[in-house]
């Protein structure tokens, strides 16, 4: 296939609603070969791992890329030149490079992150008025969280809806301001940004000795953890917290978890108890696998997040994560990174070794 | 059966709160309780072992504590002694490592703590051992006497089975009192051995202690630290850092951090008849105690120019750890460590695509992984637990100036070479900071003795009581036959 | 057996005991490379009955005594599959097998016997080279030559064509020492007459009989019959095997 029919695939595919492993199945495969074909790297990669188009039966078994990957490889089917927009990953990067993730055209994308948004987070509301806790697009142009808060906030924002953050950060004034006018109002509200945000601004209405009781029917979206960027918090208190704080039960706080190196996002349905079960729509799958044979593991057993997404159809749809989890009947449990472990002896492990040859 | 761990001599068990830690390898759960010491008994504790070590062990002839050490140890060789059963039923089932690599490697290690060998070990750092009994004459004038500390505090990581005995037994030579703690990975080895000393020797058994704590109680280890006479810790950086930080500053604390080893290969062994079996003999390297140990090797660089290439060589390896994985199976890793192993793997097949010959083999059930490079690569760990690296060079010289920026890390060096070419490399690799030298093969079995770390296992532990000339001078004076 | 996601080659396969061995692996779920010089019809049938039983197959055309032909076939299997887990060399130059009219040695010429070389052990020592680097890479591998129980027992005197096959069976026992260290097997099964074979269609009713009253288990080999030991010394069954010869003969050798 080509690119343009990938997408116009995909488009249908996203658009058709509900489908069962047989109709994934052949749509993944097909990408598989397209990417296979166009992406050298990638294909390398399959060959090491003895892996090609015509010994492929199943998405499961297509191979993954682990997610540092993408700081070693270019991995696109495109001409890099020719992306509209890159992506790059943020977080810890090795040797301060950060992967890239080129895409030919935002439309698949858009129009992935558009739907599942619709009925994960804006259920029953077609528009809302929006905060949100982020820097915006032209800030920063390589963030695909600054785009997806973009996306969310053009698409289902009513009027009013604004960027809580200036120059020097966030904009507590303007965001105390807008808490204020919708707790009179009592029109819901949604407030959205990521994870760290939230803790930097409840430490400063604490601080203030503030809180507020946000209509019923409004949202929280947090998403990407506190990264070393605030306070590390449990999952629990997190989530009492900002119940406690913006008075939004925890049932209506969701959480977003995506990354970079996809085109699709998973929810939850509230945080009414942690971890929760999270899940996405029909066009991404996920496995739960060892990471070092890459084998799947029976359902209920801790292993390693694989994704296939098959809107992510320009760099490779399948990645192996570093984040560890358990598959359930409707969902994963996403239980954070996995960690190498350290040496059980006296001999050095890598990470001990990187950190100490740093000094 | 419940498993104890611990030995606390002059406290009544049920006076002890237990803890239990669980270990469930492969379906097979097993249990051992281990002992979490109030902050008075372990100041009881610290009390009675130094009064019986200045008491007791003080006046004992370091011939009569190897003799002690050796019955111990001679029963912790016999097949049909009970707690030899007991270490090959349970520690294979602690530790996850194979049960036959457990049974050989127990003897193998047993063995250089015989008599002769710890005689051997005494001279190694006493140019006459006789100075830890009395005082002797010294070269400069004067006499000298060594002795040890009262209270030598032990604080021992890492699960490869019995390797605190080695700190434990260079207490007792030196007349210390000992107070050992176990880590939760293998806590029972050295508790047995304290049991068994003990047995032959009650007076000896009052003498030493083992305790517990989970790796992180500050302040159970602070209870210890301010105790003790002198400190020996063992674990990463981090964890040494903050136990030194918290030793008192008049107490001197000997650390053992983390180390990185790795073996060579001359031209000289890849010929057709002798590569197989280097190659044999640095898998075997790698195979024992799935490199969990400081000794064991990470990587190997392998020269070029012999009949066999680095790259067969680096084949020959994997499929000898192919052998191996029958024999003497690799443990169950946690999600963890294969995660570190995948990532290890992962990174290596990264470059494997930007380096035209580099090559990464291994089995489908990751039990082991080889990784092959031509590229000017410096020293890095592997992913442990069955990984290395073969890394091609020109010329075997080469290698001491790539690992020189990593002096703090080195350890041991298994070599395969002529002997022209041993001399040299041994002159270039000790001058960047290498501080053991083994044939391959013998990597993870150092010799009674040893150096560790470069430093004198002994010596380090004394200090030293000097009688100079003029006190003697002096006396003569006060004598009552003075004229 | 299992032979699901394992990539076969099976040189000369297009007919014979060739095709046979690869529709028997093609049923136990591998993927065959069916390798042929000249007829691709036949070939593409084999592909055919392959998928059907169970498996994936391929028709690649090489000559096996071209050296070039043969890294060709080898390059284009990894391109597809990006591996190659077990290699049948069971191609030969032809030859009749017929008693009556075969050439006795003050008949024969250097050449014929050049030609059978070339035929069973040039081709075989190509392949190997070819195929060397990818199975050394994964140090594993399994290689299987197809000799003749003539070698042990020569009935009639084929003396060019027996000649080649007992060289086979030596070169086997060689390349298995190099390979051992390497996690590579080198194995040999040594067929009886095999009929109906297009070589053994001359082969004599009277031969036949005398074949079978000295055969304990009294009837001659059906290609069928070669195939079980074949994917026996390709899997793991035989793992700890290697530098054997199997007869498969109906007991008519024993060793």
């Amino acid at each position: 296939m080509t690119e343009a029919q990938i997408i116009e695939t995909l488009l249908d595919f996203i658009a058709a609603d509900g489908t069962t492993d047989d109709e994934f199945s052949p749509l993944a495969l097909e990408i598989f070969a397209y990417q296979f074909e166009n992406n050298i790297p990638y294909q390398r990669f399959c060959r090491q791992r003895e892996k090609t188009p015509r010994t492929m039966q199943s998405w499961r078994n297509i191979p993954a890329v682990p997610i540092n990957g993408y700081k070693d490889l270019t991995l696109s089917c495109c001409d890099p030149e020719a992306a509209e927009r890159i992506f790059m990953t943020s977080g810890t990067t090795k040797n301060g490079v950060r992967g890239k993730c080129h895409h030919p055209t935002l439309s698949v994308y858009d129009t992935s992150m558009i739907t599942a948004f619709r009925q994960r987070f804006m259920q029953e509301h077609t528009k809302l008025r929006m905060g949100i806790l982020f820097p915006t697009e032209q800030t920063m142009p390589n963030s695909s969280l600054a785009h997806y808060l973009a996306l969310a906030l053009n698409e289902f924002g009513s009027d009013g809806s604004r960027y809580l953050f200036n120059d020097d950060g966030l904009d507590h004034e303007q965001l105390f301001a807008e808490l204020d006018r919708a707790e009179q109002t009592g029109k819901p509200y949604a407030l959205l940004g990521a994870s760290f945000s939230f803790v930097h601004v409840m430490d400063k209405m604490s601080h203030l000795g503030k809180t507020v009781s946000l209509p019923e029917g409004s949202r929280i979206l947090d998403t990407g953890g506190f990264k070393g960027q605030s306070r590390e918090l449990e999952l629990n208190e997190f989530y009492d917290l900002l119940e406690a704080r913006f008075g939004v039960p925890r049932d209506h706080c969701i959480n977003m978890y995506g990354m970079t190196e996809l085109s699709t996002e998973f929810y939850d349905w509230g945080n009414a108890t942690c971890p929760s079960v999270k899940s996405g729509p029909h066009w991404i799958r996920s496995q739960i696998v060892n990471p070092l044979t890459g084998e799947e593991l029976p359902k209920g057993d801790k292993g390693i997040l694989v994704h296939c997404d098959l809107a992510h159809f320009n760099c490779v749809s399948s990645i192996l994560t570093e984040d560890a989890g358990i598959e359930l009947d409707d969902g994963f449990l996403l239980l954070g990174r996995a960690e190498g472990a350290e040496a059980k002896g006296c001999s050095m492990a890598v990470d001990e070794f990187l950190k100490a040859a740093q000094g | 059966m419940a498993l104890r761990a611990g030995y606390l001599p002059g406290i009544n068990a049920n006076d002890v709160e237990w803890q239990t830690l669980t270990y469930d390898r492969d379906g097979q759960a097993i249990e051992v309780s281990v002992p979490l010491l109030s902050d008075e008994q372990m100041k009881g504790l610290s009390g009675r072992i130094k009064e019986a070590s200045r008491q007791h062990l003080k006046s004992m002839a370091v011939s009569d504590i190897t003799a002690t050490i050796d019955a111990t140890i001679a029963r912790l060789l016999d097949r049909n002694d009970t707690y030899r059963q007991q270490a090959e039923e349970y520690l294979p089932l602690i530790t996850g490592y194979d049960a036959e690599m457990v049974r050989l490697g127990l003897t193998g290690y047993l063995k250089t703590f015989r008599q002769s060998e710890l005689r051997r070990f005494v001279a190694e750092d006493f140019v006459n051992p006789k100075i830890l009994d009395e005082f002797q004459p010294l070269p400069k004038g004067g006499y000298g006497r060594a002795y040890g500390p009262d209270l030598l505090a032990h604080i021992w990581a890492g699960n490869v089975p019995g390797l605190p005995l080695w700190s434990l037994i260079s207490g007792l030579l030196v007349k210390a009192g000992n107070i050992g703690k176990v880590p939760s990975t293998e806590p029972l080895m050295a508790s047995w051995f304290a049991h068994i000393i003990a047995e032959i020797d009650p007076k000896l058994g009052q003498c030493l202690a083992v305790v517990w704590w989970k790796g992180g109680d500050v302040d159970r280890e602070q209870a210890l630290l301010n105790q003790a006479d002198l400190v020996m810790a063992y674990g990463n950086n981090d964890t040494l850092h903050q136990i030194r930080d918290r030793t008192p500053i008049t107490t001197r604390c000997l650390t053992y951090s983390h180390k990185v080893s790795f073996g060579m290969v001359s031209k000289a062994a890849l010929d057709t008849g002798k590569a197989w079996e280097v190659a044999h003999q640095a898998a075997y390297d790698i195979v024992r105690y799935d490199q969990q140990g400081c000794y064991s090797p990470h990587l190997f660089f392998v020269e070029q120019g012999g009949a066999v290439t680095p790259q067969e060589f680096a084949q020959y390896i994997a499929n000898e750890l192919d052998c191996f994985e029958e024999k003497f199976p690799r443990r169950s890793l946690t999600i963890e460590e294969a995660s570190g192993v995948a990532a290890w793997r992962q990174s290596e097949e990264m470059k494997s695509f930007s380096e035209e010959n580099n090559a990464v083999m291994g089995d489908a059930n990751g039990a082991w992984s080889v990784a092959y490079s031509e590229a000017e690569e410096d020293l890095a760990p592997s992913g442990l637990n069955r990984t290395a690296k073969v890394i091609s060079v020109k010329q075997l010289d080469d290698v001491p100036a790539r690992i020189a920026p990593y002096k703090a890390f080195l350890q041991t060096v298994g070599i395969a070479a002529a002997p022209e070419e041993l001399q040299r490399l041994a002159g270039m690799l000790g001058a960047v900071g290498v501080t053991r030298i083994s044939a391959l093969e013998h990597m993870t079995a150092p010799e009674a003795g040893w150096h560790h770390d470069g430093r004198f296992n002994l010596l380090d532990l004394v200090t030293m009581t000097e009688v100079e000339r003029s006190a003697e001078t002096a006396a003569e004076a006060f004598s009552d036959y003075v004229d | 057996m299992n032979f699901d996601g394992k990539i076969v080659l099976v040189t000369g396969s297009s007919r014979g005991i060739g095709a046979a061995i690869a529709k028997a692996f093609a049923g136990e779920g591998a993927t065959v490379i069916v390798n042929y010089v000249k007829n691709v019809d036949a070939a593409d049938e084999v592909v055919a009955a392959c998928k059907e039983a169970g498996g994936d197959a391929i028709a690649i055309q090489a000559d096996v005594t071209s050296g070039e032909q043969i890294q060709a076939l080898v390059d284009q299997t990894l391109m597809d599959f990006a591996k190659i887990d077990i290699v049948v060399n069971n191609a030969f130059k032809p030859y009749t097998f017929d008693p009556d009219n075969r050439k006795q040695f003050w008949d024969l010429e250097w050449q014929d016997y050049q030609d059978q070389l070339d035929g069973a052990l040039f081709s075989t020592y190509t392949m190997c080279q070819a195929v060397l680097p990818a199975l050394k890479k994964r140090t594993q591998g399994s290689i299987i030559n197809m000799a003749s129980d003539l070698v042990a027992r020569p009935t009639i005197p084929y003396h060019d064509y027996t000649t080649a096959k007992s060289a086979l069976i030596g070169f086997s026992r060689n390349l298995a020492m190099e390979l051992g260290p390497l996690g590579i097997r080198v194995n040999c099964v040594a067929p009886g007459l095999v009929y109906p074979t297009d070589a053994s269609r001359k082969t004599k009713e009277r031969v036949k009989e005398m074949i079978v009253a000295q055969t304990p288990m009294r009837r001659i080999a059906s290609p069928e019959d070669i195939t079980g030991p074949v994917m026996f010394l390709a899997s793991d069954w035989s793992r700890f095997m290697t530098g054997q010869t199997l007869y498969v003969d109906g007991g008519l050798v024993m060793k």
